[in-house]
């Protein structure tokens, strides 16, 4: 019964092409419209998205000393980095933390890197194996050292593609040597990094590195969150985790003397507990306090409310309420582009119940009953509604096509997109194809066949 | 005789309402008519031979007052259960023919069984479309749409696609009211030759006393009641009228 009532529809349809068409036409700027509307919502969060992700704020930085709190009036180690309160198993608990996708050991100086013939004086990082990919460096010449190269403390570096234009020029520096303090390192690769002052610096193992200044401890741990709005819990559970570790919450005598920064909140100093020896930050803090002085940093992020828990996927939510409040926008023209299609549709299927009201009598006097009438009409509008989804995807994906290439605004279309506008059209079909199929099922078989 | 009549209506009325007027279409009306019969209902417009045919067809539901079809009391029925009714029991053949247009013969003969309440395959839609066009003399048309044929070959298109479900009743309204006399003979023939040759039960509706008397039996109307009902001795013989007439060039199927 339904494939005779789309064989009849097709042909009813067929019966009146430029009105099928117009009606077509209609549902196909509605589907259109909401299949474009889709794929430049898509497109915008994926990009707001991907800018968060390059802007790498799933980083934590944590280090070792407390540049909050310093001098002669605090019995905590100062000076960032130059203390010896971190240690690798530290940055291990670290990894262990839920939502922690790497944690890599870092030490880091100021030296000279030589060849036979140049120098170039930069930073020297000594990490763990997974710090490139909480950078996510790329590799254009050979690989990041292993995990053997850390255990045994290897004289190995990778370096950056600045450094290596500098020492190496147009030549393929893996397997060559640097010198660092004299030491001989091979070279077994070059990374490639989104941070451009990166690329100056030369990577070797964090235990390399630690035998070279002759430390046990580390300087910092880079952590790399596995989601972008997890950086602040995370940061939480560093801090409780590492004053627990280093115990530091053990009953201590009040605090000493007021601070210099009288009555105003240091963080990390907890009444009636140690403060911290350690120093956990977000990239988003970082960035806004690089190059200030200690104190003016610790005044700026201690009195701006919350300005530790700003960071950048904050400011990606800010970018993605603005992009939802565009995409309602969009869906609310969507929205009435396709609601006048099913207007039309419904017009459309009213003067056809209209035109063939006598077609209906003979159809019920020849036993059609109510449903069959129903079916038909529904079927019809329905086979309207759904060639104009699909008509109104193919010109969604042209539109998408165009407004990517020539406006470069991202648009990305979806199966799911594909599958709702698709649905939506079919939806609208039997939405507005209901009334006049029903009409027509309610004719009276006497009336509709005297009907002239 | 002791078989149930194939119709029969007990004190049949049905009464419009035409704003304040109410309009008496039928008052108290009962008839019998048996299986085999040739009824010709006659009577002037408004005598309410209408209303009789659209009740007799379950397209219309009387007012008060029953009507048995096979012995089945239909003047109650749901919407569903009357379409059935119409879709099994019932042909119909009308002055306008009232077939679908831009539609072939075979498909407007094919329709019945597209509603019959068990599901006819494809092919022996075709088939049995096919015999019975072949049957009324139109098995070589059957492709032509029906807006080019004469209008008696369109009146037997669609005596074919009545006869199609093997109705208890065929039921013709004024079938000859839109056909030339000749045409109207040959329309005639094929219903008297039904009746003969298939033993098919025919109620027709006419105001002409000349189509009338090719029934086996006259039942005259007037203001909604019937005022005569005999069996009719001087029947005419559509088969002897035709072999007089000269032949129409047009209507060589």
């Amino acid at each position: 019964m339904l494939t005779t009532s789309l064989r009849i529809a097709q042909k009813a349809l067929k019966r009146n092409k430029l009105r099928t068409g117009l009606a077509i036409l209609g549902m196909t700027i509605g589907v259109a419209a909401v299949l474009t509307m889709f794929a430049l919502g898509t497109g915008a969060q994926e990009s707001v998205s991907s800018d968060v992700k390059s802007a790498g704020t799933t980083l934590i930085f944590v280090r070792s000393g407390n540049f909050t709190r310093g001098g002669e009036e605090s019995r905590i180690p100062t000076g960032l980095g130059s203390t010896n309160s971190l240690v690798p198993a530290d940055a291990d608990a670290i990894a262990k933390i839920d939502g922690v996708k790497y944690a890599s050991a870092n030490l880091r100086e100021r030296t000279w890197v030589e060849t036979s013939n140049q120098r170039f004086y930069t930073q020297v990082i000594g990490v763990d194996v997974n710090h490139p990919k909480a950078y996510g460096w790329g590799f254009p010449k050979g690989k990041f050292f292993k995990s053997d190269d850390v255990a045994s403390a290897a004289q190995v570096a990778v370096i950056g593609t600045t450094l290596r234009d500098h020492l190496f020029g147009d030549e393929n520096p893996v397997g060559k040597e640097v010198m660092l303090h004299n030491q001989s390192y091979k070279v077994v690769g070059v990374f490639e990094a989104r941070d451009e002052d990166q690329g100056e610096y030369a990577i070797i193992p964090y235990t390399t590195a630690q035998k070279v200044l002759g430390t046990s401890s580390i300087q910092m741990v880079t952590v790399s969150a596995e989601q972008a709005g997890d950086t602040t819990r995370i940061s939480d559970a560093i801090k409780a985790l590492l004053r627990k570790r280093h115990n530091l919450d053990k009953a201590v005598p009040a605090p000493g003397a007021p601070s210099a920064l009288g009555g105003l909140q240091a963080p990390g100093l907890g009444g009636g507990a140690n403060p911290d020896d350690f120093t956990v930050k977000t990239q988003a803090s970082e960035a806004l306090t690089k190059g200030l002085n200690t104190s003016v940093a610790a005044f700026i992020l201690a009195n701006m409310p919350q300005m530790d828990q700003t960071n950048s996927q904050e400011m990606a939510g800010t970018l993605s309420r603005a992009g939802s409040t565009m995409t309602a926008l969009l869906a609310a023209i969507a929205t009435i582009s396709l609601i006048v299609g099913g207007i039309g549709i419904m017009n459309i299927m009213l003067v056809s119940v209209t035109e063939r009201t006598r077609e209906i009598g003979i159809r019920r006097a020849i036993g059609a009953r109510q449903s069959d009438v129903l079916q038909q009409f529904l079927v019809e509008a329905v086979t309207l509604s759904v060639f104009g989804g699909v008509f109104g995807i193919a010109i969604g994906f042209i539109a998408s096509f165009v407004i990517t290439n020539v406006l470069h605004w991202p648009a990305t279309i979806s199966i799911t997109a594909v599958a709702l506008a698709f649905g939506i059209a079919a939806v609208t079909g039997v939405f507005f194809g209901f009334y006049p199929a029903r009409r027509a099922s309610q004719l009276s078989p006497i009336d509709a066949l005297r009907y002239e | 005789m002791t078989t149930t009549p194939v119709i029969s209506i007990k004190n049949l009325t049905k009464t419009y309402q035409m704003g304040e007027v109410a309009v008496h279409a039928l008052r108290s009306v009962s008839l019998n008519i048996n299986a085999g019969e040739f009824v010709t209902v006659i009577g002037p417009s408004g005598s309410g031979k209408s209303t009789l045919m659209h009740i007799l067809g379950c397209l219309d539901q009387p007012t008060s007052g029953q009507y048995f079809l096979d012995g089945k009391d239909v003047s109650h029925l749901s919407d569903d259960e009357i379409s059935s009714v119409r879709n099994s029991k019932i042909g119909f053949v009308f002055q306008g023919f009232n077939l679908l247009t831009r539609t072939s013969a075979l498909e407007n003969v094919e329709l019945p069984l597209l509603y019959s309440s068990t599901p006819v395959s494809a092919s022996e839609r075709r088939n049995r479309a096919m015999a019975a066009l072949e049957a009324v003399g139109l098995g070589s048309r059957y492709e032509h749409h029906t807006n080019q044929l004469s209008g008696g070959q369109q009146q037997r298109v669609a005596i074919a696609r009545a006869l199609l479900n093997n109705p208890s009743i065929l039921l013709a309204d004024e079938p000859t009211g839109n056909l030339d006399s000749r045409t109207s003979v040959e329309v005639m023939d094929i219903f008297q030759s039904l009746k003969e040759d298939r033993g098919i039960t025919i109620v027709l509706i006419t105001h002409e006393p000349e189509v009338a008397a090719y029934g086996s039996r006259i039942v005259a109307f007037k203001d909604g009641l019937i005022v005569s009902d005999e069996l009719n001795e001087q029947r005419r013989t559509a088969r002897g009228e035709l072999a007089e007439l000269p032949v129409a060039v047009e209507e060589t199927a």
